[in-house]
């Protein structure tokens, strides 16, 4: 048994492992894939800084381009030169400005405003375009531009958010001199948002403080976590895709994870940012996984069945060969062996036939078996004691294990059948005692057992009647009705003490039991010896009954019950008296 | 049209004591080289970067100065100022006034503006100025210098310096000034650039006939301006 119970206790631990790995296992694996996700997200972050410089940087051109189209220069070099614009000026520059832009290859500006080297607005394209003649400068863009310098900003108006690049506008004929500045603007729109992250798979959005102003996806957001953030950021733009924390975000049921990023430019002053989100996996310990599982994943050539059918029979196979071999078949044996024992094949169990705890079994209960032996010795050395050697003529071997071996014995059957002695009537058929090792007791009433006793005539015949006299007095058949005188009174007296002590009428009906039982005894001993042939002089009823009163009284004590009971029976030919207790009567 | 509003300016001031002695006072700043150009207030995606036609212009500091008379005389009856705001920035940034006179910002742009002095928040009455609409106030408190702005237009900012002398101007692009008739007597002309006055004062003495011409040097102009 040892090694089966060692083999349950891997196969538990395997198993409490296993489901251990189960419910944990998807916990680091989703936090590998949370930060996997994040780190994927702070390179987009990162990504989508890099795609806003590089489309800053194509905007520059543009301006610049622009800004050397000889109508350019020719139209705001008129311009500058006058005192007061007008309208009519406007219009003409304003011609002049959308016929270029219509020369645009690829994205073209959402608005385009000419500058005179004034810093007036002579003329605008697209968006209001009937306005003119205010000064632009003072906005950093422009001053830069009308200074020689080509830059890009990010302007906020009415909402909406424009990247915006300049140019100077520069009369190169001598004398060189610079004209006016040109100002495109782009507008920040949701395509502009899907173009930028097309190849990333992230979403982004622009945010104007808590306005969204374009996006990738249409996303209801909750603007103001990331607000927050933006708020609290300090340091240099570029590193704010580093510098902050991925965060947590809403879009009805779609939870994103969002890292937010502050926008540069006059729109900064309006705490412009823009957003690169994600969307957060939803699959969140082992029965999100479990979810997720698809039936690819359990084919064959993605899950190692072969493996794990092959453990599972070697782990069956094992198990079953560890009970046969520690439990189911040192069972069977020792279940053969009480089989034996108890057909009385066998006196003892096998020890060495059985191992471990069956082999323990075997030897507890052959130690049983020795010791119920060894007290039947012991209990009938003591009643050889307790009525001393047998004399001629005298009451023989009292055997008490009778009554105290079980009913099956090894060596035998117990005379499972046979009443107890207590029940013993003189008149009663005879039991069938068939212990072998044993001397069969003799019921007066019937005539011995052949193998062991010749028939003796007169247990079959009515009692014999009183013998010639020989030398010595035989006891007389028929036992007198009344006690002797010498004994009588002797067990009388006893009675007496008796009386005194307990109840007067009961005692007085046991003891006229009790001799009358003595009286049977006697008879029937005296009887068993004739036939036996043994003398029977001197055997007289006084002396028979202090011997079994001295020899009841001495059993009483000793086994603590409350009546002993003598029954006559054949031992080596010759009549022998079994004292047998009575606990309840 | 600078060159224009100094004229206007000194009219303006001078006609308020034009019942004493005077001459007028003119003259032209010695101007040091032009300092470095300061680091954009804004920022693109990328750093600016010059075009490869022209030379970068040099930092134009004259817009950014004015020049005043510090004498005995106080300005009795300052007159006005008129500050126009015609787009995204104030016809100079700097602009100068006696105290007591009265500032008229007058909106000439197409958006409203909502204009606050950063050291005194009631100095300009609450409320937008639309467009074509002016606002005036009168600051008193001569010595003082206001950081006006637009919440909405951080790049929108002028200093409203406020003097206690009648005798004020603007300097064109080529450093002259003009003040006008000033009234006989001993002053000094000081220079304020930006956001301070400049350090040195040049004595200036007004008879009672002739015209009294002045060349100050301005120091450079690349430390930092006293406060």
């Amino acid at each position: 048994m040892f090694l089966s119970k060692i083999w349950f206790f891997l196969v538990a631990l395997a198993g409490a492992i296993a489901l251990t790995i189960a419910l944990v296992m998807p916990r680091p694996a989703q936090r590998t894939l949370v930060a996997e996700e994040q780190q994927r997200l702070v390179v987009a972050c990162g990504v989508v800084d890099i795609l806003l410089g590089d489309d800053a940087r194509n905007r520059v051109d543009l301006a610049g381009q622009f800004s050397r189209t000889p109508e350019i220069v020719g139209a705001l070099e008129a311009a500058s030169g006058q005192d007061k614009l007008d309208e009519a000026r406007m219009k003409a520059v304003r011609d002049v400005g959308e016929k270029v832009i219509n020369t645009i290859q690829g994205r073209k500006p959402d608005f385009a405003m000419l500058v005179d080297r004034k810093g007036r607005v002579v003329a605008r394209v697209a968006l209001d375009a009937n306005d003119f003649g205010d000064v632009a400068a003072g906005r950093p863009l422009v001053d830069d531009a009308l200074a020689g310098y080509l830059r890009d900003d990010l302007w906020a108006h009415n909402g909406t958010m424009y990247f915006v690049s300049a140019a100077p506008v520069i009369k190169r004929d001598p004398p060189v001199a610079y004209v006016g500045a040109v100002v495109l603007g782009h507008q920040v729109t949701n395509a502009l948002a899907q173009r930028l992250v097309k190849s990333l798979d992230v979403e982004l959005g622009f945010y104007l403080g808590k306005d969204a102003v374009a996006g990738s996806k249409s996303l209801a957001l909750d603007v103001g976590p990331m607000f927050d953030i933006i708020k609290k950021s300090s340091g240099e733009l570029g590193r704010d895709c580093q510098a902050n924390k991925p965060i947590g975000v809403t879009s009805g049921k779609d939870d994103y994870t969002s890292i937010v990023a502050r926008l540069p430019g006059e729109a900064a002053s309006k705490s412009a940012f823009y957003s690169v989100m994600i969307k957060r996996p939803t699959t969140v310990g082992f029965a999100g996984t479990m979810k997720v599982v698809t039936q690819s994943d359990l084919s064959f050539g993605n899950f190692p069945w072969i493996l794990v059918g092959g453990a599972f029979i070697v782990v069956l196979a094992v198990g079953i060969v560890l009970m046969l071999v520690e439990a189911d078949r040192p069972l069977k044996r020792l279940a053969a062996d009480a089989v034996k024992l108890a057909k009385g094949e066998t006196e003892r169990l096998s020890e060495d036939g059985h191992g471990g705890k069956f082999g323990s079994i075997a030897r507890s209960v052959n130690i049983h078996i020795d010791k119920l032996g060894r007290e039947a010795k012991t209990a009938k050395k003591d009643l050889d004691q307790l009525l001393g050697p047998a004399p001629e003529g005298g009451l023989g071997t009292i055997d008490l294990l009778a009554t105290a071996l079980p009913s099956v014995r090894p060596g035998g059957p117990a005379p499972s059948a046979a009443p107890t002695p207590s029940d013993f009537k003189f008149n009663d058929p005879p039991p069938q005692l068939s212990v072998p090792a044993r001397p069969t007791p003799m019921p007066m009433a019937s005539p011995p057992p052949k193998p062991a006793f010749p028939p003796p005539a007169a247990l079959n015949t009515p009692p014999p009647k009183p013998p010639t006299p020989a030398p010595r007095t035989p006891t007389p058949p028929s036992f007198p009705a009344t006690p002797p005188p010498m004994a009588a009174p002797s067990l009388a007296d006893s009675l007496d003490d008796d009386i005194l002590g307990g109840v007067a009428d009961k005692p007085a009906d046991a003891a006229q039991d009790l001799e009358t039982h003595f009286k049977q005894v006697f008879e029937q001993f005296v009887s068993v010896k004739k036939s036996c042939g043994e003398p029977t002089s001197g055997l007289t009823y006084a002396k028979f009954s202090e011997k079994l009163v001295k020899n009841r009284d001495d059993l009483m004590a000793k086994t603590g019950c409350k009546e002993v009971r003598f029954t006559v029976y054949v031992k080596d030919g010759k009549a022998a008296l079994k004292a047998t207790p009575v606990k309840e009567e | 049209m600078s060159s224009l509003r100094v004229v206007v300016f000194g009219v303006v001031t001078g006609s308020a004591i034009a019942t004493a002695t005077a001459a007028p006072v003119t003259g032209k700043l010695d101007l040091p080289p032009p300092p470095d150009r300061p680091p954009p207030a804004t920022k693109g995606f990328l750093d600016r970067v010059e075009n490869p036609l022209a030379p970068a212009k040099p930092v134009a500091v004259t817009p950014w100065m004015i020049v005043v008379l510090e004498g005995e005389a106080k300005p009795s009856s300052p007159g006005q100022v008129t500050w126009e705001l015609p787009g995204e920035s104030f016809s100079r940034p700097v602009m100068g006034a006696p105290a007591g006179a009265e500032v008229v910002i007058k909106n000439t742009s197409r958006t409203a503006r909502t204009l606050v002095a950063a050291e005194d928040p009631k100095l300009i009455p609450a409320g937008p100025i639309n467009p074509t609409g002016p606002k005036s106030f009168r600051p008193t408190e001569g010595g003082k210098v206001y950081s006006i702005s637009d919440a909405d237009a951080p790049h929108l900012k002028g200093t409203l310096v406020v003097v206690n002398s009648p005798y004020v101007a603007t300097v064109d692009d080529a450093g002259k000034f003009d003040f006008g008739d000033v009234a006989e007597g001993s002053y000094k002309l000081k220079v304020f650039y930006r956001d301070g006055w400049l350090d040195g004062a040049t004595d200036v003495t007004v008879g009672n006939k002739g015209k009294v011409e002045v060349n100050p040097k301005v120091p450079a102009l690349t430390q930092p301006a006293k406060k």
